[in-house]
């Protein structure tokens, strides 16, 4: 009986759900050898590229996603904590600390633009994301002690080490992936989900839409900042048309979207799209490559809102049905 | 500073205040009637100042002309992309994850195509009347900004009218009031909305083609313009034409007179600070701090 049993449980890892599970657990472990198996420093530049946007990817998905709040303004987040971790290397602050340091950062500002907006419901904070980003990089390009419009150079007084790089990115992007596969399923993250779904309802069972949004939005802030402050230390150079940039938010938005909003995976295979992509069309169509993205978007939402990890479930559900019949 | 000065600031402000309504009266109908941020706004005033520059430079239409010619041309395009792609949106009382993606994407691709078709310098277009200046008793204006008020003014008067004497209008008011007691009454839900959104769009043509004129514009024209706007329909309560009227006005005179305090670099910060200020003090708008029932007209 028990033999039955523990087979029956063996062979529940080869079924569908534990591939699920089974088959990202690989894939992981692949990824954290890659600095060990001679893989050439080009594509893991890559791959740590794509870890980065990852990471904000599931940062926003969080907001985005699982609470519903659309924010044009990651950028900001991000950008502070590139800016944040710059200046305190420069400092002599050990690069970790300095990680944690942009994360406060970074959440604290995120108040600013959550107290006002997300005690009101409508439009008004998305548009007070497009606001602050503008503001924020116009402070940024004037302001003396970063540099201003000629950015950042990071001085780092230790040898560079790409498989550290490689493997800050990778560790963040766990963290941050199960901290969003805890909050979904945490009661949090249900309170999160009932918000989206109908605000009004929420409240009267008792969850605080405000602190809820704040609690999130600082998460998720602290998320994004991170990436920032990792990809910064790598860069070694910033500046405020790029961390800062429009583009950055649109891209941070683009990556849940594309893979699914609201969904686990979404954003990383959202990410890895992007990652991708981004890498070869930059370099075909430097001129269209958001041209692009704003076409996918539109057809996004109007088709197939539920992204990538939506038409994957379609067809499987679809093919489920065929084989029952 | 003398009384003269602080004179021609309130003069400057509301000459401004005009082309602010302008802008931002087509955002607040298409939101309040259909519940959706048009984010794609920017967009459309990009495409109005660059539609006033063609004319202008291959036709050598006078660009005020333009301006006139952009009502009719940005309602034919808002109402085709209505068609296309907004009248797809999922129906709802407050504005969605999903209007508000599908509006920025419009935006970026609108912004792109500008790219590519213009490229990223910046254009603008000068007139005999650029520089010209008229006096006023004891003041001195710019001529431009003058007519370009004037149209301003003739142009949201004309809404004004429509919305009260039309059957349209009375649909758009109803509408804006309450969705579901208008369709019960008959509204045509579908053809007001898509009415709704080409005058918007039309509107947000024209503002475009009147700012071409004064000031040098790019395929990212719209975006600052964009958070003026909002500020603006913040501050007239949302929802209500009139009150935007009013937050124009309040808009145009604390950037006239921040830019004497402020660096102009940061003139943006001046919206954005108001904006945080209004939600935080009247989320009501102003339009609710004068009339309590007051009713959008």
């Amino acid at each position: 009986m028990r033999a039955a049993s523990s087979i029956a449980a063996a062979a529940r890892w080869v079924r569908p759900g534990g591939i699920a599970i089974l088959l990202p657990l690989a894939a992981w472990a692949v990824l954290a050898a890659v600095p060990w198996i001679g893989v050439e420093p080009n594509l893991v530049r890559l791959l740590f590229i794509t870890f980065i946007w990852t990471i904000t990817g599931i940062a926003w998905n969080l907001l985005g996603g699982f609470a519903g709040q659309v924010s044009f303004g990651f950028a900001v987040f991000y950008g502070l904590g590139a800016y944040t971790t710059a200046l305190l290397i420069n400092d002599g602050v050990h690069p970790y600390l300095a990680f944690g340091a942009s994360a406060l950062v970074a959440s604290l500002a995120s108040l600013i633009v959550g107290i006002p907006t997300f005690r009101l419901r409508g439009p008004y904070f998305a548009i007070a994301t497009i606001g602050v980003s503008e503001t924020v990089r116009v402070i940024m390009t004037n302001l003396a002690i970063t540099g201003g419009a000629s950015g950042y150079r990071i001085v780092e007084k230790r040898p560079f080490d790409q498989a550290e790089h490689f493997y800050s990115a990778l560790v963040l992007l766990t963290v941050s992936f199960l901290l969003s596969v805890w909050i979904a399923r945490s009661k949090f993250g249900l309170g999160l989900v009932a918000i989206r779904d109908h605000e009004s309802a929420a409240a009267d069972v008792g969850v605080n839409p405000l602190t809820h949004k704040l609690a999130v939005h600082g998460l998720a802030a602290a998320l994004a900042a991170m990436a920032g402050g990792v990809f910064a230390r790598y860069a070694a150079f910033i500046h405020p048309q790029g961390v800062f940039a429009f583009n950055t938010s649109v891209y941070i938005v683009l990556i849940p979207v594309i893979g699914g909003l609201g969904t686990l995976w979404g954003p990383v295979l959202g990410g890895v799209i992007f990652g991708i992509v981004e890498e070869q069309l930059v370099a075909t169509f430097p001129e269209a490559h958001l041209l692009i993205y704003g076409a996918l978007l539109i057809l996004i939402v109007l088709l197939e809102p539920g992204g990538i990890i939506g038409i994957v479930r379609k067809v499987s559900r679809h093919r489920r049905l065929r084989s029952a019949t | 500073m003398a009384a003269l000065d602080w004179l021609n600031v309130l003069v400057a402000a509301i000459l401004l205040a005009g082309i602010y309504a302008v802008m931002s009266v087509g955002m607040t109908i298409i939101y309040g009637v259909m519940k959706i941020v048009n984010l794609a706004h920017a967009g459309f005033m990009m495409l109005g100042a660059y539609f006033a520059y063609e004319l202008f430079e291959r036709l050598h239409l006078d660009p005020l002309l333009g301006a006139f010619l952009a009502f009719p041309v940005f309602f034919v395009i808002g109402r085709l992309v209505y068609w296309l792609f907004v009248r797809w949106l999922p129906v709802s009382d407050q504005p969605t994850l999903a209007s508000l993606l599908l509006m920025f994407g419009i935006w970026l691709v609108l912004q792109n195509l500008a790219y590519l078709v213009w490229g990223n310098e910046d254009r603008s277009i000068f007139t005999s009347r650029t520089f010209l200046t008229s006096q006023i008793g004891p003041l001195t204006v710019s001529t431009l900004r003058l007519v370009a008020f004037a149209v301003a003014v003739v142009s949201l008067l004309v809404l004004e009218l429509v919305l009260r004497w039309t059957w349209f209008g009375r649909s758009v008011r109803a509408l804006i009031q309450n969705r579901y007691a208008g369709q019960l009454a008959g509204v045509d839900t579908r053809r007001t909305a898509s009415l709704t959104f080409g005058l918007g769009i039309a509107f947000a043509g024209m503002a475009g083609a009147l700012l071409a004129s004064l000031y040098s514009f790019n395929p990212d024209f719209g975006r600052p313009f964009l958070i003026r706007s909002f500020v603006i329909i913040v501050l007239g309560g949302l929802e209500s034409a009139s009150g935007v009227a009013l937050g124009a006005v309040v808009l145009a005179l604390a950037e006239t007179v921040g830019i004497l305090f402020v660096p102009a670099g940061y003139q943006l910060a001046i919206s954005f600070g108001l904006l945080v200020v209004v939600l935080l003090v009247l989320p009501g708008g102003l339009a609710r701090l004068f009339a309590r029932k007051y009713r959008p007209a």
